[in-house]
């Protein structure tokens, strides 16, 4: 892990460069498909990929992971952005050139159930690369796919079977021998062993991890599942509503997470170890949508770290629950004893600023002048049923620069982090994790 | 990468090499297109009378051989490149009795089509000996002039012509073997499946596969215009091509067969939909497959489940459609249909004085087709049944 930020010059060439990568879908209407809105499913994502490297990217379903490694292979095509493969860039290639990417960048997809055609038996699947690239040597083909299929440990009389006839894990195993089948220099894996239970994962990661040894590929790796990251990459990038939020060597983001969402993500996995309760919960659960992120850091409405106005002064804790009344607002996720009285057309509804006050967690009367004059108001204005007024008043009561502005990429030790607590242009420490920093270096 | 590592990778491939031999013209190609030229060559020539073939092709003949050709490049070819997948697929079809008998009949079906009137000839028209009943029953011997069996006595005055193996299933009212009319009505019922399934299947599976594979405009254009050609009733447009032309079996085909593939179409583009998002479409994407490829190789096969008996309920439906229409006479006159058949059977247009038959009297003419026409319709749900089970993998027969 040679890794240096801002140095990139010092570096070999990387065999996959991704730079301010986006891929917009459109959302369009009526018959003449007019365009009504984006679908901003990766917007402005950068990453290298050395020879031979594992690179994870991690991410919730919905963080654009997969978009972003189906743009890399060109079977998405991005709105913007660069992608260049081996010094070239990917989307000019044509011709001779495009087959020969087409043979060098290998996918294996997530659900072995549909990752190979039920009509063709093992031996056509793992050929089919190899014949579609010309081989028209049927004994050939037979032989190679023959020795990957024990390599992949399979026998070779497999060949002649029919996908059903094999476990999800052994479909995994031929998915692997037919991303080997050109002889790669990259292999993207989208979720490979999400869909397997927990030995059978294991297994197809150690056959992954030794063929990318063997035979010296470097593999882009897809999942939400953090240990399994922690097991097989060398670097990760986590990526949140179509940007990478955190990037940097596996160890080092996993043991001393800097983003927030990094915090999040780590804390969604079950642990044994009872201190690692003290990570970080996001305040709501629901992801926006991508079609209209939230302004400012994409992160700020569910992150526990929102930074305060430099005016408001309240505990961190108490701040985090205004923070948490004021997103739920905004959303229009209110809790159900009011959403219920919401729906009614009773006059009375039986609300008023107390329990709206007591819903949210929030305190009789708040320490700071301010802020209990906004929340004040607000409570009143739900209380009233007019939750746009209430939306208003708090935004206009708390402006929070992460509401505000993107964070641009800012560094913390070796990886960049994008939020505004490590931004230099604003003034807010980052909080520091509950764990202790291991670096192996 | 130095030769030191061949022992780590498995073959070298010299891709730079196969690239550059370039994608020679396959053989299935080339065999496609030298058919299609042959076809062409025999059309030219013998429209112009350079060439003689011994007996005259009508236009529905040219059309029903180029559908044979194009049935051949697309069905016929791939099976011979692939002898044992193909002996596979017959194996597991004739694996159940039931199916195996269905395929028995269209099989004999098809020979008795192409080959029957070419052996049999056209047989003279000989009223005199009319409504002959088959071997081994007897008919009024009032009704032909000429008896060729044995005559015996009634009741009454009644006398009965015994049937004899001159004609060994009897004749119609004017004289024609019955024989000979289920051997036409074979020969037209073949058309039938030919002109569906070399063009109407192929039609529909492509504006399906295109719809649901393109999407876009390009799925929101075919499928308004599926749904506008389903509201196109196919009779009334057959009978309005009728008044104007001659009432030709080509003109039937084509009204019925270019109106009735939205059904077909709409099914394709919902099992393409389905397909296309699947991991092993979008491996062959990412390895550079051709839409064209992946349709073919990837889509199709693997909607057969639905598709199959889907095209044989069309052959089915066409057939008796075709058998409809001719029962009730809207049928060029010259081709011996089986609904025309039944027709004449159960209303015999027979004049004379004193000739009175009812329907049961001449049973032959009408139930020979009829249960010629039933066969091939069980036998088309069941061959369709059955190459479904066949086609697919995962059904262990």
């Amino acid at each position: 892990m040679s890794e240096r930020i801002g140095g990139a010059d010092e570096r070999s060439d990387p065999l996959l460069e991704v730079e301010d990568l986006e891929t917009h879908f459109p959302i369009t209407r009526g018959f003449l498909r007019r365009e009504v809105g984006r679908v901003r499913a990766v917007d402005g994502v950068s990453f290298r990929i050395d020879r031979g490297e594992t690179f994870g990217l991690v991410g919730e379903s919905g963080s654009g992971k997969t978009t972003t490694a189906l743009s890399a292979l060109r079977l998405e095509e991005p709105t913007g952005g660069e992608i260049r493969f081996d010094g070239e860039s990917v989307t000019d290639l044509s011709g001779a050139d495009l087959r020969a990417f087409r043979r060098r960048a290998q996918l294996i997809v997530q659900d072995p159930n549909d990752a190979f055609n039920p009509r063709m038996t093992v031996g056509e699947a793992v050929a089919e690369p190899l014949a579609l690239h010309g081989m028209n040597d049927a004994e050939r083909r037979r032989r190679i796919v023959a020795d990957l299929l024990e390599r992949v440990g399979l026998a070779a009389d497999d060949a002649d079977r029919y996908p059903h006839e094999f476990s999800g894990g052994e479909k995994q195993r031929i998915a692997i021998a037919r991303a080997l089948v050109l002889n790669p220099d990259l292999i993207v894996a989208d979720e490979p062993t999400s869909a397997l239970d927990g030995r059978v994962q294991s297994d197809v990661l150690a056959l992954l991890d030794d063929v990318r040894r063997e035979f010296d590929v470097a593999v882009l790796f897809i999942s939400h599942d953090i240990d399994v990251v922690r097991q097989f990459c060398d670097r990760l990038a986590v990526m949140y509503l179509g940007e990478i939020v955190e990037r940097g060597p596996t160890a080092e983001v996993l043991n001393d997470p800097a983003h927030p969402y990094t915090r999040v993500l780590l804390g969604s996995v079950p642990s044994l170890d009872p201190s690692d309760r003290e990570l970080a919960r996001p305040l709501t659960d629901s992801v926006p949508e991508p079609s209209d992120p939230p302004a400012g850091c994409r992160f700020h409405p569910r992150c526990p770290d929102v930074i305060a106005p430099a005016d408001v002064d309240l505990e961190p804790d108490l701040w985090r629950t205004v923070a948490a009344f004021r997103f739920s607002v905004r959303t229009g996720e209110l809790p159900p004893e009011i959403d219920a009285a919401r729906g009614t057309e009773d006059p009375e509804p039986g609300i008023d600023e107390t329990t709206v006050r007591e819903a949210f967690d929030l305190p009789g009367e708040l320490p700071d002048d301010r802020a209990e004059e906004g929340v004040a108001a607000a409570a009143e204005a739900i209380a009233r049923g007019d939750l746009d007024a209430a939306t208003d008043t708090l935004a206009e009561a708390f402006p929070t620069v992460c509401g505000r502005e993107s964070p641009a990429d800012g560094d913390r030790h070796e990886r960049q982090v994008r939020c505004h607590r490590y931004d230099s242009a604003v003034e807010a420490t980052p909080r520091s994790s509950s764990r202790t920093l291991e670096t192996d270096g | 990468m130095s030769d030191t590592d061949n022992t780590h990778r498995f073959e070298r491939v010299d891709w730079e090499e196969i690239d550059r031999s370039g994608r020679s013209l396959s053989s299935t190609r080339a065999t496609v297109a030298v058919s299609l030229l042959a076809f062409a060559a025999l059309y030219t020539l013998e429209t112009a009378g350079i060439v003689s073939l011994g007996w005259h092709l009508e236009r529905i003949d040219w059309v029903i051989l180029l559908g044979l050709v194009v049935l051949g490049s697309l069905v016929g070819v791939p099976a011979v490149r692939r002898p044992e997948v193909t002996r596979r697929i017959i194996s597991r079809l004739v694996s159940r009795p039931i199916h195996a008998a269905a395929a028995g009949f269209l099989a004999a079906l098809s020979l008795v089509g192409i080959f029957g009137s070419l052996i049999l000839g056209s047989p003279e028209l000989s009223f005199a000996h009319r409504l002959h009943a088959p071997y081994g029953f007897a008919s009024q011997a009032g009704w032909h002039a000429e008896c060729l069996g044995e005559i015996h006595q009634g009741e009454g005055i009644t006398r009965y012509c015994e049937g004899s193996l001159s004609y060994p299933l009897g004749t119609n009212h004017r004289g024609h073997p019955m024989g000979y009319l289920l051997v036409e009505g074979a020969r037209i019922t073949l058309y039938v499946l030919v002109f569906t399934a070399a063009f109407i299947v192929p039609l529909a599976s492509t504006v399906g596969v295109v719809a649901g594979f393109r999407g876009g405009r390009i799925d929101d254009f075919l499928t308004s215009y599926i749904d506008v050609q389903l509201c196109v009733p196919a009779i009334v447009a057959f009978f309005i091509g009728y008044m104007y032309w001659n009432a030709s079996l080509l003109l039937l085909l084509v009204m019925f067969g270019l109106l009735s593939w939205g059904g077909i179409a709409r099914l394709v583009r919902s099992e393409t939909l389905q397909r296309r998002e699947d991991g092993h479409v979008l491996v062959a994407r990412s390895l550079g497959a051709s839409p064209v490829y992946i349709a073919k190789r990837h889509i199709v096969p693997n909607i057969t489940n639905t598709l199959v008996p889907a095209i044989f309920h069309l052959l089915a439906l066409l057939v008796l459609v075709e058998a409809g229409v001719a029962f009730l006479g809207f049928h060029d006159i010259e081709l011996y249909s089986w609904g025309s058949t039944i027709q004449e059977g159960l209303d015999p247009p027979v004049t004379g004085v004193g000739l009175r038959m009812a329907a049961h009297e001449i049973w032959w003419v009408s139930t020979l087709p009829a249960v010629a026409l039933t066969l091939t319709l069980a036998s088309l749900k069941l061959v369709g049944d059955g190459l479904r089970d066949a086609l697919d993998p995962r059904q262990n027969t």
